[in-house]
């Protein structure tokens, strides 16, 4: 029978030992840096290397053995009284590793690694100190390079390409949708977990969106536009759980929706809450389809207003979580339904709907985001498709209160106008994601070699949708494509100053080469190939 | 823009730092920094075994230290990996023409142009492999269609200048010195074939 990690004579020892020597250490804040490993011990030794070698000294680091292959020769060779090891000898999966190792945690702040991933020397320094000078924030993180690379046949990884493929200023609406921040990138405050919760055990793919999810309830993201480390993406086969995780789509979408549905515990600083009204007389197929569309399409978060008449609570069959029933008598009218579940409702955004409605994606988040950025007071938003038979309308809580207590004998739609409350669709530069959609545009345009058009619209994105260093690289590309290379100069070398990537870098030796400025170009190169060797940057 | 979609085969930048490489080795190259460019190309070799352009590069190498049988053995190797390799072919060109082998050298350099018109070392090549043998018609072609491509490019004007006047295109040797003289107003060979083509203009138009 395997040992208790968490009773182990061994794991108290180090326990103590190491409690003993963060009381020590006070200058500067101690952080805690989670590793999980399971079945990666090469790739393990090297990610563990890279935490211990880290130039922020005042560190716990807890590496953990997922039931994996045994790893205890490479913890013992260091004599680091920072380092805590969880040895189990059952595979639990990693979101239960976290929680255990978290369970240990006694930084003020927490990042992790993964088992095949690297930090440089300056990834905690670098959060630390965006995270001390930032103090509105209690989340970081930083750029990653991304490291396609080959597997040689002694296990040895050898790199194709260095890429920092996403380096995107935080973006609230975004991460709720989908996740822009990689988790090794990530640094947050360890007293956020209390609010956030610990990792979703039943969550198999996609783990760190669940928590960096549940993380934007609370906290704004410092984007630190630096790269501080690296994850690896093998050709050929690949045994990343993100990637693998996909592979089953039913399980991945089951999966996004456990992750949408997640609610943290109130009070949430960061979001404001959303409550459905779901108009409906009796749970019949019709109902039952518009419910199950909400909850497969709905990624703001929300609960369902249920007002109906206690039988049918009965035949409500689904496993659809949030629902929130409001008894109200069979023969209540439309309005009198929306006045019940009014007088439960806790979300400052209400969306009433009725039954049949036809739901798309970005069904109500369109008239949300919509709503989210306007300045105008007294204002809610008709959905896209609501029509004079299935109305339905996104307003403030306030407004509608404000209409129902002053005007409660008129329908809720004439109330809205009594009181002054100006219902309209949306504008199209309202609607969300339009620099998501400029970019796949972007995209497609250096697809069918339209590079111009490319370099016009990530000139147009930086411009107005910040991202400026992505946006820059994109366009020296694009620039160099087109034949302009004198702005795909100007463009590489600016960024170059400002932070050098091997694409970068290569990029303005291709332009200084063509000018026949060799010794320039070897410099530029030579600094790429460090960086793609991984000497410069990760032991210098 | 569906997050559900499986989205697993994502594309990838594979060749970047073999790119990196070759850069490095042409760059040594160019500088006659030879050892230096030789390990690079040789780590690019490594790197990415199936890629002719290392071998193309450690062909070049040898070339230029005059290792002609090491250049040779590279570029015979750069063709198995890519028997389309017109730099290859152009490598062979250059073996012969030092080998004095003018024949060969005018034939591995039109095999490489058929396959890349592109390639300026190999019309250059053809120009002074077709000068040593005295043959010019196919030249011009391969000259014309590279100037086409790239007009203004001063290094093919010239050539072309002096190819028509050898084959008697008086008027269009002129036009093109005239053309490269407003690009380059300090080429003397140009601005000496232009006084050579004039005379030749005049004593032309008095036999008529």
């Amino acid at each position: 029978m395997p040992d208790n990690p968490r009773t182990s004579k061994k794991y108290n020892k180090a326990r103590k030992h190491s409690q003993v020597y963060f009381r020590a250490k006070k200058s500067k804040p101690v952080v805690t840096v989670l590793i999980s490993t399971y079945n990666r011990p090469r790739y393990f030794a090297e990610a563990l290397e890279s935490i211990v070698r880290q130039d922020y000294r005042n560190l716990q680091i807890i590496a953990a053995n997922d039931g994996g292959e045994d790893v205890i020769n490479i913890v013992n060779s260091y004599d680091d009284p920072r380092l805590l090891f969880i040895n189990r000898k059952e595979n639990r999966g990693l979101p239960y590793t976290l929680n255990e190792a978290l369970a240990q945690a006694q930084g003020k702040y927490i990042c992790y690694l993964g088992d095949d991933d690297l930090f440089y020397p300056n990834h905690v320094s670098t959060l630390v100190n965006a995270l001390e000078n930032q103090t509105d924030y209690q989340v970081a993180y930083s750029d990653l390079y991304k490291v396609y690379c080959k597997v040689c046949p002694d296990g040895s990884r050898k790199a194709l390409s260095k890429v920092v493929e996403i380096s995107r200023d935080f973006d609230r609406f975004f991460m709720l949708y989908y996740n822009h921040v990689l988790h090794v990138s990530l640094m947050h405050r360890r007293d956020l977990l209390e609010k956030t919760g610990l990792y979703n055990e039943k969550v198999n793919v996609l783990i760190d969106w669940d928590m960096t999810r549940r993380l934007v309830f609370f906290s704004d993201f410092y984007h630190v536009p630096k790269i501080t480390g690296e994850f690896y993406q093998p050709a050929g086969k690949c045994d990343r759980i993100s990637i693998l995780g996909r592979k089953n789509e039913r399980e991945y979408a089951k999966n996004i929706l456990r992750i949408r549905t997640t609610r943290p515990p109130k009070p949430w600083t960061k979001i404001k809450d959303m409550s459905i009204f779901f108009i409906t007389e009796k749970i019949n197929k019709q109902a039952g389809a518009t419910l199950g569309s909400i909850w497969q399409r709905t990624f703001y978060p929300y609960e369902v207003y249920l007002p109906l008449s206690a039988e049918n609570f009965e035949k409500l069959d689904t496993e659809m979580p949030n629902i929130i029933p409001v008894p109200v008598n069979p023969s209540s009218s439309k309005d009198q339904r929306i006045d019940a579940a009014l007088t439960q409702c806790k979300g400052e955004y209400i969306t009433i709907v009725p039954s049949g409605y036809p739901m798309r994606e970005f069904w109500v988040e369109d008239s949300l985001h919509a709503l989210i950025n306007s300045s105008v007071h007294n204002e809610g938003f008709e959905l896209e498709d609501s029509t004079d038979k299935l109305w339905s309308v996104l307003l403030k809580k306030e407004d509608l209160l404000y209409a129902r207590r002053s005007f409660p004998n008129l329908p809720v739609r004439e109330s809205l106008k009594a009181a002054g409350i100006t219902i309209r669709r949306i504008e199209p530069e309202e609607i969300p994601f339009q620099f998501d959609q400029l970019l796949e545009k972007a995209k497609e345009a250096e697809k069918n070699g339209n590079w111009s058009r490319a370099v016009e619209m990530f000139a147009y994105m930086e411009k107005h949708h910040q991202n400026e260093l992505w946006m820059k690289s994109l366009a020296a590309k694009a620039s160099y494509m087109a034949g302009a290379h004198t702005r795909a100069f100007n463009l590489s070398q600016e960024l170059n100053r400002q932070r050098p990537t091997v694409d970068t870098l290569l990029l303005e030796a291709k332009i200084k080469r063509s000018q026949k400025d060799f010794d320039s170009a070897i410099i530029l190169l030579e600094k790429a190939e460090q960086i793609l060797e991984g000497n410069q940057l990760l032991w210098t | 823009m569906d997050i559900k979609q499986n989205n697993v085969e994502e594309q990838h930048d594979s060749t970047q730092h073999y790119e990196v490489l070759q850069e490095l080795g042409d760059c040594y190259t160019s500088i006659g920094n030879y050892s230096q460019a030789q390990r690079y190309y040789e780590k690019a070799a490594v790197l990415s075994p199936d890629e002719a352009g290392p071998y193309v590069g450690l062909g070049v190498v040898a070339l230029q230290q005059n290792l002609l049988d090491d250049a040779e053995i590279a570029f015979r190797v750069a063709c198995r990996l890519n028997k389309n390799c017109a730099k290859a072919y152009s490598g062979f060109a250059m073996i012969a023409q030092q080998r004095a082998d003018y024949k060969q050298a005018f034939e591995m350099y039109l095999k490489s142009l058929e396959l890349d018109t592109d390639n300026l070392v190999a019309i250059l090549g053809l120009f002074q492999a077709s000068c040593q043998m005295g043959s010019f018609a196919k030249v011009i072609y391969y000259l014309e269609m590279y100037l086409n491509m790239h007009p203004g490019d001063t290094s093919v004007m010239f050539p072309l200048a002096a190819l028509y006047m050898k084959d008697g295109q008086l008027e269009e040797s002129k036009n093109i010195l005239l053309n490269l003289l407003v690009l380059d107003e300090n080429h003397k060979d140009a601005a000496n074939l232009l006084e050579e083509v004039e005379h030749s203009l005049v004593q032309t138009k008095q036999i008529i």
